[in-house]
């Protein structure tokens, strides 16, 4: 999902960084008073986050014959909601953008904007919606982190269309040409990586339902069922 | 006891699969090169604008690994860094948990 260096014009790349910017304030506002209220976050904080930074190091071959890395979001998004995951995602791009050359420091609010923002947002809005439901709780992580990946892919299309649209048919053909490459290779990848954090999520709830009962992440009854069922 | 590692066994068939479908494709798609599709997209920012993929500088100078070796090395760097913070973490809870079970 990273628009390299230089393949946005300077005009997007302002326009993303002014979307990006007050979002990642709200996301270290609310990381200070998450922390102040209950350092035991703090190691949550580490796995989720831990999760995007091997996630998204993970370029994996999909039936496009092309590659693709997962986002890893999904568990961060629940726990922590988009704004705090945005703030673990711009660590993680700026890294890739000094280090790696992927991305770079003009076009990482798009990239920030699209990974860390409008997908994180996308998995939330779901998380919402399914949160206080009788919807099992794993596939709740599923649904999130499969569509937060996605998402993000979406959101990347959706940014280069919109500084490339195509001569005959302009804005929406290239999305559709983009979406071509971006989302179709994600497919498989989002439902992989949708499982795999699911799984992760029974292994942190199996050991430590109490802090996910304390930030309110899921109802002690929610948890509590599906820690007698595992 | 099937019930109890549903998802255990679901991920290992996901990964099972997604493992064979890379074989299919791999041995069936012709032109396959398994490109990053960060690549491929910039291909397509370079077809739609006109301009060949080289004429496309970075606005903000950025300093690039000397070789892809180098760039996987960094990558696994990424991964390693990750992988000590859930490992550390959840090796923290499970002693944890088995202090508390101990008491």
């Amino acid at each position: 999902m990273h628009i390299m260096e230089g393949f946005l014009p300077w005009q997007w790349c302002l326009v993303w960084w002014i979307i990006a910017l007050p979002c990642l304030m709200l996301g270290i506002y609310q990381l200070k008073k998450v922390l102040a209220l209950d350092r035991e976050a703090l190691p949550l904080l580490g796995v989720t986050g831990g999760f995007i930074f091997i996630l998204s190091s993970l370029k994996l071959p999909s039936v496009s014959g092309s590659c693709s890395h997962p986002t890893g979001t999904g568990l961060s998004t629940i726990s922590f909601g988009p704004w705090i995951t945005a703030v673990v995602c711009a660590i993680v791009l700026l890294f890739q953008s000094l280090f790696l050359a992927h991305g770079g420091l003009s076009v990482l609010g798009a990239n920030i904007v699209s990974m860390g923002i409008v997908g994180p947002l996308a998995g939330y809005s779901v998380y919402r919606l399914l949160r206080d439901t009788s919807v099992n709780i794993y596939v709740t992580v599923f649904l999130v982190t499969a569509l937060a990946d996605m998402f993000t892919y979406v959101t990347t299309s959706l940014q280069l269309a919109l500084a490339y649209p195509a001569e005959t048919g302009g804005f929406m053909s290239s999305f559709i040409l983009f979406m071509g490459i971006f989302a179709v290779t994600q497919i498989p990848l989002a439902i992989v990586e949708g499982i795999v954090l699911a799984l992760v999520f029974k292994y942190i709830l199996m050991l430590k339902p109490d802090i996910l009962i304390r930030l309110k992440i899921f109802s002690e009854e929610k948890i509590n069922a599906a820690r007698s069922e595992s | 006891m099937a019930y109890k590692y549903t998802l255990e066994l679901l991920t290992g068939i996901a990964i099972v699969a997604f493992c064979a479908m890379f074989l299919y494709t791999s041995a069936t798609m012709s032109g396959a090169e398994f490109a990053g599709s960060d690549n491929v997209g910039s291909g397509l920012v370079a077809k739609l604008s006109g301009n060949p993929v080289e004429n496309f500088q970075p606005l903000i100078a950025q300093w690039e690994p000397p070789s892809g070796e180098i760039e996987a090395c960094l990558f696994a760097l990424q991964a390693a860094f990750g992988g000590i913070l859930v490992g550390g973490v959840f090796g923290f809870w499970f002693g944890q948990a088995q202090g508390k079970n101990a008491e």
